[in-house]
């Protein structure tokens, strides 16, 4: 499958580089991805099914993730869907970290916030 | 696709995934709902399910909105590359700016179009939120007395309406369906609060009429049980809101005064709260009933009003059939109090029903024409933007070509519709206040609870958000299909533009609709403009014209049967020699503003065994140039005179229905009657005079026996105190009332004067829950048909636009000009034809539902529906003949070249 640049994917939205971010710890269903979400936002970011599973259809048709074929592998529940990064999500992913990271940097260096503790 | 039980609310949920386009619906509905299920099961609480779904629906309708704008663009599938210059206009503050700017411009540009628009949505959104204000505080707000649902009021049907005191102890013991019932009376007394003397209504309530009604005093306390004591000698009142506040200035120290109630001194214990207007809101005080249960009055005396509480459990229903199983019995206990032919049968209704029982039907026709109106502005925006869609598909297909994001164009369709929208709302709740400020004012003042209208903010929210979705709907429809479309279709058919088939199907069709639904109003309209008419044409019996009403209560503590005669008499005296009075007399109860009420009389030659045989008639005391003031005819013998005083032989006059009830075929002069009592003399009758409507226009005329005021001690009972001064004047009566008072002033400075009206006042107060109504469903009537027009000549004017060049080629061709204003006309006149045939079939179907406020018209009346199939043909015909007129200037070269 031919795949483009993920250069041509950037910037992602927040919520997309969210799911994605989440994704990278390994495969998930769409509720585990709002808990998940929950749990590293501090319970700010409380996402419903409508717009998540929007965000899931986008990344899935753009080709950043794809739903996993062990999906029931590790469920009890053999019906619900998994979703995992693909090869070029991750690639993705990591550019659009990258990305932020360089911004990270330019806000240490002008002390728009403080140092990463070491 | 089952996943085990169903959770709470899952039915809808599944009902919502609807909104989602079937092929996003196919691939995640099965997990939407999953995510759903598992959303739910953390639930513990109502409360916190309620939250959830305040989160869930937002989240469902924007994603839900978005997937479909999406795959109807296409854009689904595809991601599109982003260039720089989508980052630019699509997220930046600057896009949105341009959009409102270019949106402004498109409005300017097109004056007429944006007016139409929005005086539309104005009017739309503006009478629906008025109206539905009023209707929302008298008709559907809770009642403010405590679980008011369980409020009952029980009363007998005609003729006994009023309950006695034996039957109330009765009732209170052997319906056990009613766990509380108390009885209350109104009356009108002389009120002095700080040597003022005032008319003013009060009522008598006994022991259980607040625990009933539940108030909690504003300041003071509620009646305690000694106070109901019958030996209890300490005068006390509960007063209303409105009174403290007129009367005391709002004064918290007003418990422990004293105020005078026809010559009593009485303590003031406490005020009821706001809006607390029970049995009527012109209730000032009440008072507690001392009711001795060892002297009660007859059972045949009819007079107490009741009130109770539903037991728990219990219905109405049953109450019913326990009151009418006791009322039965009575009959059958007591055969010298209810006679077989007039049966007692006792009546009980929720407390709603009995308060707002006569209002509801106008006010639901009132709710239904607005309902109208709210759809044919919608129609009218819809058809509207339509045209406009219709109308722009070339720039669209312009800007397309030359490289805008469809995304950009819809956001672009998306902002000016949201523009008419906010436009239309603040225009919309400028016109909602003004009008619902002018019902008020116009409203007659007995409509309950009118103190309480408030302008809804959820009804304007509402009404806004139906138009903006109207709106949104019709605006984009033509968008999105140009947009789906390849763009070049839209270029190549060039400056013709020419509308699709289906939408200029769609467009005649609610056209059509719209003048179905104006025929319905105009109908609706129309018969109760007839109905008023034919109510305001009814012969009352007497001439309203030039005459001034007051009534003049005399302090029963002052006068007697003597003085007050010699009051009165001066007091005519005095007035007729006003310049500008023709005749001035007293009577009892004005006519058409009369109450209920007939007392047993004998008649001379008969003889019946009890007072439930007796025939019976209304009783009016008067002077002598009363049938002169009202102009009433005499139809035999003659009518009274000064002779006619007190001491002389006892005369009394009947009017024309007494006389065919009692005396059928025989002539009554000479004849005579006497009240059902041993101690009242015969009385001759020397006249008989035409009926009179007495106790309103669409009353039946009672049998009426009329006495001369000085007589009336003598010859029926008592002689009142309080009547009603009537003045025939030659030019304005009401200019004469501060004259007519004074006069009276200088007689007694202390008697109370009230209900100042001029007769022709008191008669159009009467009908004036009618007026209002009617006003409101002709000036709807008017709007819509107003509407329709509108929406007729969009429509026709956009089609002659369209068909330039078809009529240039015509012209062209060598058709005269007759027949491009037949072909223009044509079109207006089948859509036309098509609406009022349905909706005449629509107004045969919902016309019916205002037979009750129907007088002296059938709901199908040929003469109305012919004069409303007119207006629409004449508003159709203005709509179609300026499109007609443009058409006819058509220069076919110009046609030609361009097209």
């Amino acid at each position: 499958m031919q795949r483009q640049d993920p250069k041509s994917q950037i910037p992602l939205k927040p919520i997309e580089l969210l799911v994605l971010s989440m994704l990278s710890a390994g495969e998930r269903h769409g509720y585990g991805i709002r808990q998940d979400i929950i749990a590293h936002t501090h319970g700010d970011l409380e996402l419903e099914a409508g717009n998540l599973y929007r965000t899931i259809r986008r990344l899935e048709t753009d080709g950043l993730i794809d739903e996993s074929s062990s999906s029931s592998s590790s469920s009890t529940d053999e019906r619900r869907r998994y979703y995992r990064l693909t090869p070029f999500g991750k690639r993705v992913l990591a550019v659009e970290l990258e990305r932020l990271r360089d911004l990270v940097r330019l806000g240490e260096e002008r002390r728009v916030i403080g140092p990463t503790p070491a | 696709m089952s996943l085990g039980p169903r959770v709470q609310g899952e039915r809808l949920y599944r009902l919502l995934l609807g909104l989602y386009p079937s092929s996003f619906r196919a691939r995640y509905g099965r997990d939407l709902l999953d995510f759903y299920r598992a959303r739910v099961s953390s639930v513990r609480s109502r409360r916190e399910f309620m939250a959830v779904w305040t989160r869930i629906i937002p989240d469902l309708l924007s994603s839900a909105i978005a997937e479909r704008a999406g795959a109807l663009l296409g854009r689904a599938r595809v991601r599109p590359e982003r260039s720089r210059l989508d980052y630019q206009s699509e997220d930046s503050m600057a896009g949105l700016l341009q959009d409102v700017r270019f949106a402004l411009r498109g409005m300017r540009q097109r004056p007429g179009f944006s007016a139409v628009i929005l005086v539309t949505l104005a009017l739309g959104i503006g009478a629906n939120a008025a109206i539905f204000s009023v209707v929302d505080a008298v008709l559907l707000r809770p009642l403010p007395y405590t679980r008011a649902d369980g409020i009952v009021q029980l009363s007998h049907l005609a003729p006994y309406q009023t309950v006695s005191e034996p039957e109330f102890i009765d009732y209170q013991r052997g319906v056990p369906a009613i766990s509380s019932l108390a009885a209350y009376n109104s009356g009108d007394v002389t009120l002095t609060v700080n040597e003022e003397p005032v008319r003013a209504t009060g009522s008598r309530v006994s022991r259980d009429f607040f625990a009933i009604l539940g108030p909690t005093p504003t300041v003071g306390r509620l009646f305690v049980p000694e106070e109901f004591d019958p030996a209890a000698k300490a005068r006390v009142a509960v007063i209303s809101n409105g009174m403290w506040r007129q009367q005391f200035a709002a004064d918290s120290r007003v418990v422990g005064k004293t105020v005078v109630i026809n010559g009593s001194p009485t303590t003031v214990v406490g005020v009821m709260p706001q809006g607390f207007s029970y049995p009527s809101a012109s209730t000032s005080f009440w008072t507690p009933w001392r009711l001795n249960p060892d002297s009660l009055w007859t059972r045949n005396n009819h007079y107490l009003n009741l009130v109770g509480r539903l037991a728990p459990g219990a219905t109405l229903a049953q109450a019913n059939a326990q009151v009418r199983t006791l009322d039965a019995r009575w009959m059958h206990d007591f055969p010298e109090t209810y006679s077989p032919e007039q049966q007692l049968v006792g009546r009980v209704v929720s407390l709603r029903d009995a308060i707002l029982g006569p209002t509801r039907p106008y006010l639901i026709a009132l709710l239904g024409a607005v309902g109208f109106v709210l759809l044919i502005a919608c129609v009218n925006v819809a058809n509207l933007l339509l045209v406009r869609g219709e109308a722009r598909r070339r720039e669209f297909a312009i800007r397309t070509a030359l490289g805008a994001s469809s995304g950009r164009l819809l956001r672009q369709l998306l902002t000016e519709s949201s523009l008419f929208a906010l436009f239309g709302a603040i225009l919309g709740v400028g016109v909602a206040w003004s009008g619902a400020t002018a019902l008020v004012a116009l409203a007659p003042a007995d409509l309950p609870r009118l103190d309480q209208v408030a302008l809804d903010y959820r009804v304007i929210a509402f009404t806004i958000a139906i138009t903006f979705v109207t709106g949104l709907l019709f605006g984009l429809i033509p968008a999105m299909r140009e947009l789906r479309n390849e763009s070049a279709d839209g270029l190549r058919e060039g400056g013709k533009a020419s509308a699709s088939s289906g939408s200029r199907a769609a467009r005649r069709t609610l056209v059509v609709a719209e003048v179905a639904l104006a025929v319905v109003m105009c109908a609706g309209a129309g018969l109760l403009i007839r109905s008023l008419a034919k109510l305001r044409a009814i012969d009352l019996g007497f001439d309203a014209s030039n005459v001034l009403t007051m009534q003049v209560t005399l302090p029963a503590r002052r006068y007697n049967d003597t003085t007050a005669d010699t009051f009165f008499r001066g007091v005519l005296s005095k007035v007729e020699a006003l310049p500008g009075v023709r005749s001035a007399s007293l009577d009892g109860a004005l006519p058409i503003s009369g109450s209920e009420s007939g007392w047993s009389i004998q008649i001379d030659g008969r003889t019946v065994k009890t007072i439930a045989e007796a025939p019976s008639a209304k009783p009016e005391p008067v002077t002598a140039n009363y049938f002169k003031t009202f102009d009433i005819r005499v139809l035999r013998g003659r009518v009274f005179n000064d002779r006619d005083r007190r001491g002389a032989p006892p005369v009394a006059v009947i009017n024309d229905a007494m006389a065919r009830i009692i005396w059928p075929g025989i002539d009554p002069i000479g004849r005579t009657l006497k009240m059902f009592n041993p101690a009242s003399p015969w009385v001759t009758i020397v006249g008989v005079v035409a009926d009179v409507k007495a106790r309103g226009i669409q009353e039946d005329v009672p049998p009426t026996m009329y006495f001369p005021y000085s007589q009336s001690a003598a010859s029926a009972y008592y002689q009142p105190l309080q009547m009603t001064l009537v003045v025939k004047t030659v030019g304005d009566p009401a200019r004469l009332g501060p004259a007519v008072r004074a006069q009276i002033r200088s007689l007694d400075i202390h008697v109370p004067i009230s209900q100042v009206a001029t007769m022709e006042t008191v008669i159009s107060d009467s009908i004036a829950s009618r007026r209002f109504t009617t006003l409101l469903l002709g000036g709807f009537a008017a709007l819509a048909l107003g509407l329709a027009g509108i929406g007729i000549y969009g429509v026709i004017a956009y089609g002659v636009s369209q068909r330039a060049f078809e009529i240039g080629l015509r012209v062209a061709l060598g058709a005269s000009r007759g027949s491009v204003v037949r072909l223009v006309m044509g079109e207006g006149a089948r859509m036309t034809v098509a609406g009022v045939a349905i909706g005449l079939i629509g107004a045969y179907a919902v016309d019916r539902l205002l037979r009750a406020l129907l007088v002296g018209v059938t709901p199908f009346d040929p003469a109305t529906i012919a004069l409303v199939i007119a207006s629409l043909i004449i508003v159709a015909a203005l709509a179609c003949a300026l499109p007609a007129r443009r058409a006819t200037t058509v220069s076919p070269t110009d046609a030609l070249r361009n097209g």
